[in-house]
């Protein structure tokens, strides 16, 4: 090779900076960025006269002395959780503070949140206080509010700017914890209950109806338990970083992520319902079933899991799946039926997970404690509820929104991903299930779903067994929504590239390691927007469960509070309010779609 | 120690490989996509400990090869025959084939969501059921041996080019390969770095370990290479010991195709 033919730098080269861009003040930047040119300026005027205009317009309708916002304020228990009689109270709010729990502890296991820089939070204050301060001159206020909503607006311009001189640049740079945030300004409205006069205002659904609308501070009932739930929030977090120092991570983020996803389950049936176990039933035949099969289930699991089984194995596997799909010929228990398809899918998968005795002992052991649960809980699913609620339902309004959403994505979400694996599988006999069923159900209406399911299949069902109507309706749009999230999830799939699965390949993995370790966390990275999408989406459609009887909070907006004798006519009202609910709820979910979108360095690595 | 001036030394240096096993046995392989044959007839036997460079124009079949080595291609004739195992379509031998080979890509491939040292300790742990502290120390072990420990906790996408290949020839030991396969392996490289894995890969021939090398570097071939395979066409038009072919090569295509590159 001639001496000339490649240039190899000794030393690195050093690039200059570009020039940087000085900052404009903000008379210049006024200048150059709004009235750059006639055009500019005239679109300037325009839009700003049209916003002004529009802000007013939307202030003065929502200051008007003719606005009956206690409507809203007195029907809020109504809004949130419908029929659900008053003295139960109790069961929401120990549901509540179990989620709160599993918030909090999996926040620290998962180490959310994140260090804002001072001068940001400064500036972020600011332009809070300035944009306050404005829409306090454009809002029709008495002389007197106009005063105190401008001085509460000068301290948060204060307390921006006191941020902003403090913060300090670069190496010193201070910053805060967004979680410490968080706490700070859930503490500020908690302590606001307690302190500022809202006003007590309860609806009394008698024979004469009447309202209660008392100046004052608010009732204890609220005050406590609101109190309360920030304490065991913030409690659950710190507990969760004193687990997170101590064991190690990823059993623990496992054990959580199956806390979540039994917790709708046992929150439903155990809490709220308050089902009523008829001690002899249990001791005379449910604990005689669930002994049989842990016991034999377990022998059978262990001689499955020896690796010097073989094909007799999988014969015997086999035997139990057509033993469990048989027995659907012959009356008996439906548990009975669904444990023997449990133990036939563990069998199946006893093979993959073969290996020495701990990895037998293992397995068997999360046999039984599947069987557990599941028999746990679908016993408490049998029996008759000692909560009376009107129409058999557990609750509506708002709770059910929640619970109806957070049902369907957290299992929908898993379901997708799977068809999604089905539908690019190898094997013709998944891709043919999974592409005609997303092609099926993504063909039908989602009103259709829901009429579907709450009034064609309870007909299907077998003698003996029942489904509320919620669990119906759940169960119709967690297929619903599987299926549209399949696609997403096979885009992601798809844009995965080919080197990634031959390195895989070439480096010894089984084609479901390389699934789980390399193509999912790649695929779903990149479907993380059009995913979170769907899952606001999936909240706002729940109110479509009010064409079917269920009562979530617009329904109850909109058609039952203004059919109030005392409120008629306040639809405007209410409707807003669960306008900003809805706002603010799938905001948030925005927002976690951002941060996890950062988190997982899409865009970067 | 590169320099290519007419006092070097030319050809591997000196093992006796007389007594070594087949590790490689191709007998026969064709292969075609579709109408086109790929591979046609390709017969050759690689010892253990040898290391095999193979050279050729583009499209010649080089990669194809290799890659049907590992499986990563499927050829319709012929039999290829790995460690004593026959790569046929039963799953299990596939597998116990590519535990014993390992692969390095020519545009890396490395796994961007994970850590250099988790790229490493991935397949260990999750294939050959390492314990995950044993595997890192490997990891580590090994990622010194390529000479980058210091990168460990950063991503691929934050190393160099040079960098992420060696990272790449580090997960590809980290299964402990009898084989290692190398694909054109600094093809997308700039010089300076063409030297750091040009070094690696040095080291790792001195070390003793079976290797079958795609590439275009005639250097590396020269002094590393115990036998070199010139492919066009499908077919492997001659092979020899560096010293035979570069200096004496018997078939004109070989002729014509060394004028073309030792200008």
């Amino acid at each position: 090779m001639s001496e000339l033919s490649s240039f190899v730098a000794t030393a690195n080269v050093p690039i200059a900076e570009p020039p940087e861009t000085p900052k404009l003040p903000p008379r210049e930047w006024v200048k150059a960025n709004l009235f750059s040119s006639r055009f500019n300026s005239a679109l300037t005027v325009v839009t700003t006269i049209i916003l002004l205009v529009m802000s007013r317009g939307f202030l003065g309708f929502l200051f008007n002395p003719e606005r009956q916002w206690h409507a809203t304020a007195t029907n809020l228990r109504l809004l949130m959780t419908h029929g659900y009689p008053e003295e139960q109270y109790l069961r929401i709010w120990v549901s509540f503070a179990v989620i709160l729990t599993l918030t909090g502890m999996s926040m620290a296991v998962w180490r959310a949140g994140s260090a804002m820089p001072a001068t940001e939070l400064g500036r972020k204050l600011l332009t809070t206080g300035a944009t306050l301060a404005l829409l306090v001159f454009l809002a029709p206020f008495s002389a007197r509010a106009t005063v105190q909503w401008l001085i509460a607006a000068l301290v948060v311009v204060a307390i921006g700017e006191t941020f902003r001189r403090a913060g300090g640049e670069g190496e010193t740079e201070r910053t805060v914890s967004t979680l410490t945030l968080l706490v700070v300004a859930l503490t500020g409205l908690v302590a606001s209950l307690w302190v500022i006069p809202y006003g007590r205002h309860t609806y009394i659904a008698d024979r004469t109806p009447k309202m209660l609308a008392e100046p004052g501070t608010v009732a204890l009932s609220t005050k406590l338990p609101w109190t309360l739930m920030l304490i065991v929030a913030v409690a659950a977090y710190f507990a969760g970083i004193f687990l997170r120092d101590r064991l190690s991570v990823n059993p623990l983020r496992v054990t959580l992520a199956v806390f979540w996803l039994l917790a709708p389950f046992a929150l439903v049936f155990l809490v709220l319902r308050d089902p009523a176990f008829d001690l002899g039933h249990v001791i005379g035949t449910d604990i005689p079933i669930f002994l049989a099969y842990a016991v034999l289930g377990g022998a059978l699991l262990l001689w499955l899991t020896r690796p010097s089984t073989g094909e007799i194995g999988r014969i015997v596997a086999a035997v139990v799946l057509v033993a469990g799909f048989a027995m659907f010929l012959t009356p008996m228990r439906m548990i009975v039926r669904f444990d023997m398809l449990m133990l036939a899918a563990f069998a199946l998968a006893a093979p993959t997970f073969a290996g020495g005795p701990q990895a037998r002992k293992r397995y068997t052991v999360g046999w039984l404690g599947v069987l557990g649960v599941t028999s746990w809980l679908i016993t408490a699913v049998n029996t008759p509820s000692t909560v009376d609620v009107p129409r058999d339902f557990p609750f509506g309004g708002f709770s059910l929104t929640l619970m109806v959403a957070a049902f369907t994505i957290l299992i929908s979400f898993p379901l997708g991903v799977a068809l999604a694996l089905a539908r690019t599988s190898t094997m013709p006999i998944f891709r043919l299930l999974a592409t005609g069923f997303i092609e099926v159900v993504r063909g039908i209406p989602l009103i259709t779903v829901l009429f579907f399911f709450s009034v064609v299949v309870p007909l299907f069902l077998p003698d003996g067994m029942e489904i509320t109507e919620i669990a119906a309706v759940v169960v119709g749009y967690i297929l619903f929504s599987a299926a549209y999230l399949a696609e997403n999830v096979r885009g992601g799939l798809q844009s995965v590239m080919r080197g990634q699965h031959e390195a895989a390949e070439a480096v010894g993995m089984t084609a479901s390691q390389k699934t789980v370790f390399i193509v999912l966390p790649q695929a779903l990275r990149v479907s993380i927007p059009p995913l979170v999408g769907h899952c606001i989406g999936v909240f706002k459609e729940t109110s479509l469960m009010a064409i079917i009887g269920l009562f979530d909070i617009l329904y109850i907006a909109r058609n039952v509070i203004p059919n109030q004798f005392e409120f008629l006519g306040t639809t405007k009202e209410n409707v807003l309010f669960v306008s900003l609910i809805y706002w603010i709820f799938a905001y948030q979910m925005s927002k976690a779609s951002q941060r996890l979108e950062r988190r997982t360095g899409l865009g970067e690595r | 120690m590169t320099d290519a001036t007419a006092t070097e030394p030319v050809g591997g240096q000196t093992k006796d490989l007389s007594g070594a096993r087949d590790m490689i046995v191709c007998e026969g392989v064709s292969k075609w996509f579709g109408d086109f044959q790929a591979l046609d007839g390709v017969t050759a036997t690689v010892r253990e400990q040898e290391v095999v460079v193979v050279l050729g124009p583009s499209g010649g079949g080089k990669s194809t090869w290799i890659r049907c080595i590992n499986r990563l291609e499927q050829h319709q004739e012929g039999r290829i025959v790995v460690d004593g195992v026959e790569l046929t379509n039963d799953m299990r031998n596939i597998e116990k084939v590519r535990s014993e080979v390992g692969m390095v890509f020519q545009m890396f491939n490395l796994f961007p969501h994970l850590r250099v040292i988790d790229n490493v300790s991935l397949a260990p742990i999750w294939v050959r059921k390492k314990p995950r502290a044993e595997a890192e120390e490997q990891a580590m072990a090994l990622l010194e041996r390529v000479g980058i420990p210091e990168q460990a906790h950063k991503y691929p996408g934050q190393l160099s080019g040079g960098q992420q290949q060696r990272v790449a020839i580090a997960r590809a030991l980290a299964m402990e390969p009898r084989v290692m396969l190398f694909d054109e392996p600094t093809s997308a490289l700039d010089p300076e770095m063409i030297k750091e894995v040009l070094d690696v890969m040095r080291n790792l021939a001195h070390s003793g370990m079976t290797m079958m090398v795609v590439t275009h570097e005639m250097g590396f071939a020269k002094e590393v290479a115990d036998q070199v395979m010139f492919m066009e066409g499908g077919q492997i038009v001659e092979t020899g010991t560096p010293e035979h072919f570069f200096t004496n090569p018997t078939e004109e295509r070989t002729k014509l195709f060394l004028s073309q590159i030792l200008a």
